[in-house]
């Protein structure tokens, strides 16, 4: 074997600078979404320390949405917060922190929008889409934060979503894992290889969005012949038990409250 | 892109909710007939491929990055109406689950990024590679068709924004939701897709395109058969694309509590929208912000509890974000010092 | 070359690494071996920068490798030139659009005109006997072309230390030879190798030198490769081996490996 000259010299070689930030906060995004992912398969089935069913939190929350969205009153507005500040309360430390982070950020930037509105005289906008924008993000994350996602997509059954759009949505879910990680490693590998001015970075970006591609078709492929192996005809139930319990009681106690509070605001 | 909730009343969101009804079923029927029944895991994956394209940062002159939403480019790969059915059900999980737009704007979200972004660029893109028949007519045609459906997208997204003022605020005129009438949400959003976004993901789409067609030319949708279905089925996407603002228009109307006669008044004063400056009688109270602890429309009773619990619930938070703090960094400052020991 | 003191570095709450002092110089060729999980990976991705210690310091030829100091993107890149990474999955790896552009990415980087870009991307595509393949697509070769392919693509930096991730896995016995006495030959013409295995037979071959890691993630023996494989009761120890493994002894050549008729 005859190893090249310029391989036993070591390489002389002055980084040039480059713009290519690019890679560093698509890594970063992709190490988001999967520190996401994992944060709730250690998760039960319960919101938070409550133990609520998954179907009640779903539930709750979309009507404390609608809610949120119809009401004229910020007193109300207030009134959920206030709920939702408790449900904080007993939340582990770090979901708690997650949640006020991202419901104050996206808060703040919708103040931030509405703000010229406010020079043109309009005083409503400034303060009741940033709050209810607040409290709404905050049920949502609460919600997601509560329960091993499998779960609260399972509850969605009892809305009467198909079984075969909640099988499509559990699919989605695992691939977005086993998919992420993967584009993770390519895009750590291009940032590893990317030592000095890259004049194609589209053409990089591309190879890794189309090796994606072409990989996902491929586990589709495989999935698709794994299951049939095992006797899938397309068909897809799923099983599940109902729990009620005082968890759960106390949880649509509060809501039924919540509602009460809005109709009695109106 | 991803309208949050409370910028559109609920109404609009209903009603893009609704007309979504039809094109998912329309869409599920095709995608049954396209592929077989035990092939649907499929959708999931390719929901999962377009749910990560949206999460990266494409490099633009000037050094930042911006993203891209893929949807004409799956549409081109997978075809049409499966594009609908995984990006309908990735931007349910973002909604769901990673808080990524609302729950209610899901409708107009959908409409606008999970059916007139991917249809609009499969239509023109379509209707261009029809016409050159050539590889390069296919990557032109998925070039111009990204880029007009990105911005017709975009262009229905501040629509629905910018006909809020106008069909739902307080009887004192002060808008509920988005307060930025058309003349300023369709420059504020259109311009930056139609300069450097829809750019950029005209360049993005047709540089992974051309790289799977290289590399896995098999893998590209081909298409139904030219000789059915599209003209109708195209003439129905446009005619609901067309009907949609009419139906928020009609349902505003319906809502509010002002005739048509006031809607052509508003809209023919322009600007002015009848903002009505501070200290207004009806309608939102101000003073409210800064209750001594008094909130209107509560008992003053109901008040002191609510004001209680909040600021309970604030302490117990404050207190527990502390100490969670104060453990982190005495855990850590033990580890150093166990080190240092040793 | 490389020195690393007290390192440790925790995964969302888990440790991965504990209280790792390794010190590794120019020319050296050494096995990273221990059980699934042990922290092989994680210590290898963090001597190229990919991730960062959270306790204690890493060295390279005397600079600092932190979070910090990485920052700065020109010493990040003269780094990542520096060090090579080959990884465990060869798929995620490639992302060109042809085996030649591949091998090319790198060169093209360093501001190489395109003339002696060829010529490296020729040189390198001969030395892992690749040159037929140069217009292949690099999605569809063979797992052990992809993994030649790998090795190319990172070597055409010119890196002075390899860092390999599991090399062997899923090639064939050919290839496995092929690649030790490539590796062999790339170590004495001077290059830095680590190498993360858990092929007991091909350690001694590989490398003169063996860190051992234990399950509890910090490490149980830095020794000669010979010595290593002298302890068997280590290697029960941090469960690499079962008590079904032995031992056939020759002039200083041993391997392990596992007979059928054991398991009656």
């Amino acid at each position: 074997m005859a190893v090249p000259e310029w391989l036993l010299e070591s390489q002389d070689f002055a980084p040039p600078v480059d713009k290519d930030g690019f890679i560093n906060r698509s890594i970063l995004s992709f190490m988001r979404l999967l520190s996401l992912v994992r944060a709730q398969e250690r998760r039960g089935g319960g919101l938070g320390r409550l133990a609520v069913n998954p179907f009640f939190g779903v539930l709750c929350t979309l009507v404390l949405i609608v809610l949120v969205s119809l009401s004229t009153q910020l007193t109300f507005v207030y009134v959920v917060l206030a709920y939702l500040l408790v449900l904080l309360c007993v939340m582990p430390v770090r979901d708690l922190i997650a949640t006020l982070r991202i419901s104050l950020a996206v808060a703040l930037i919708t103040a931030l929008i509405m703000l010229p509105s406010f020079l043109l005289g309009n005083h409503y906008s400034i303060i009741v889409v940033p709050l209810k924008v607040l409290v709404t993000v905050m049920a949502v994350n609460i919600l997601a934060r509560s329960a091993e996602w499998g779960r609260i997509i399972t509850a969605l059954r009892r809305f009467h979503v198909p079984h075969l759009f909640i099988f499509i949505l559990d699919i989605t879910l695992k691939y977005l894992v086993m998919l992420g990680e993967f584009t993770l490693t390519m895009l750590t590998a291009l940032k590893l290889r990317s030592v000095g001015k890259n004049r194609s970075k589209q053409t990089a970006l591309a190879g890794i969005a189309g090796t994606l591609f072409i990989t996902s078709r491929e586990m589709a492929e495989e999935q698709y012949q794994a299951m049939e192996c095992r006797g899938f005809d397309g068909e897809y139930k799923l099983y599940d038990k109902f729990r009620f319990g005082l968890a759960d009681a106390v949880y649509l106690l509060l809501n039924v409250g919540i509602v009460a509070a809005f109709v009695y605001l109106y | 892109m991803h309208i949050p909730d409370n910028y559109l009343s609920p109404e609009t969101c209903a009603v893009m909710g609704a007309v979504m009804v039809p094109v998912l079923a329309v869409s599920v029927k095709k995608v049954k007939e396209e592929i077989s029944k035990a092939r649907m895991p499929q959708l999931g994956i390719g929901a999962a491929f377009v749910f990560l394209i949206m999460m990266f940062n494409i490099p633009v002159p000037g050094g930042t990055s911006v993203h891209v939403t893929g949807a004409v480019l799956l549409a081109a790969l997978l075809g049409p109406y499966s594009a609908v059915i995984c990006l309908t059900t990735a931007l349910l999980l973002q909604a769901l689950l990673f808080g990524d737009g609302g729950i209610l704007a899901l409708g107009a979200n959908t409409f606008n990024m999970a059916f007139v972004m991917p249809f609009v660029g499969y239509f023109v893109y379509k209707l261009i590679r029809g016409r050159m028949r050539s590889e390069k007519g296919a990557l032109v045609g998925l070039a111009i068709g990204s880029y007009v459906g990105l911005n017709v997208s975009v262009l229905f997204t501040s629509l629905e924004l910018g006909l809020q003022p106008l069909l739902f605020h307080t009887a004192a005129g002060q808008p509920l939701y988005c307060p930025y009438p058309l003349s300023i949400t369709l420059p504020a959003m259109l311009i930056p897709h139609l300069t450097v976004a829809g750019i950029a993901e005209a360049l993005f789409t047709v540089a992974v395109f051309s790289f799977i067609k290289r590399v896995s030319p098999g893998m590209v949708f081909e298409g139904e058969q030219e000789s059915r279905g599209t003209g109708p089925v195209m003439g129905l996407v446009v005619a609901l694309v067309c009907l949609s603002p009419l139906g928020l228009l009609a349902t505003g109307a319906a809502w509010g509590e002002w005739g048509a006669g006031e809607i052509s008044e508003v809209v023919t004063d322009g600007e002015a929208l009848g903002f009505v400056p501070l200290g207004m009688q009806e309608g939102f109270q101000f003073e409210a912000l800064l209750p001594d602890y008094s909130f209107s429309g509560l008992p003053e009773v109901a008040g002191y509890i609510l004001s209680a619990v909040i600021g309970a619930a604030l302490l117990v938070i404050v207190f527990r974000i502390v100490a969670s703090l104060v453990r982190d960094k005495s855990a850590k400052n033990g580890a150093h010092n166990a080190t240092q020991s040793e | 070359m490389i020195e690393l003191e007290n390192v440790s570095f925790c995964y969302e709450g888990n440790e991965a690494l504990r209280d790792i002092s390794l010190s590794i110089d120019e020319g050296e060729s050494v096995s990273l071996l221990g059980a699934n999980g042990c922290g092989k990976s994680t210590l290898q991705k963090l001597i190229n920068g990919i991730i960062f210690a959270d306790r204690g310091t890493y060295l390279f030829d005397g600079d600092e490798i932190s979070a910090k100091t990485m920052k700065d993107a020109r010493f990040a890149k003269a780094f990542h030139q520096k060090v090579g990474f080959v990884f465990q999955n060869c798929d995620a790896q490639l992302f060109c659009a042809s085996v030649f552009d591949e091998v090319a990415f790198g060169p093209r980087q360093m501001g190489m005109d395109e003339d002696s870009v060829a010529a490296r991307v020729e040189e390198c595509l001969e030395l892992l006997g690749l040159q037929d393949l140069r217009e292949r697509q690099p999605y569809h070769l063979s797992g052990g072309e992809k993994k030649k392919l790998a090795i190319a693509s990172v070597l055409s930096l010119n890196p002075q230390v390899l860092v390999l991730d599991e090399p062997m896995n899923g090639l064939d016995p050919r290839t496995e030879r092929w690649l030790v006495e490539f590796l062999h030959e790339l170590n004495h013409a001077g290059k830095t190798l680590i190498i993360s295995t858990h092929d007991l037979e091909l350690v001694q071959e590989l490398s003169q030198r063996a860190v051992l890691f234990s399950e509890d993630h910090s490490l149980a023996a830095d020794l000669a490769t010979t010595q290593v494989m002298d302890d068997i009761e280590l290697l029960k120890r941090v469960n690499l081996i079962d008590e079904y493994y032995h031992r056939h002894a020759g002039e200083g050549h041993g391997h392990y490996h596992i007979h059928n008729y054991h398991l009656e």
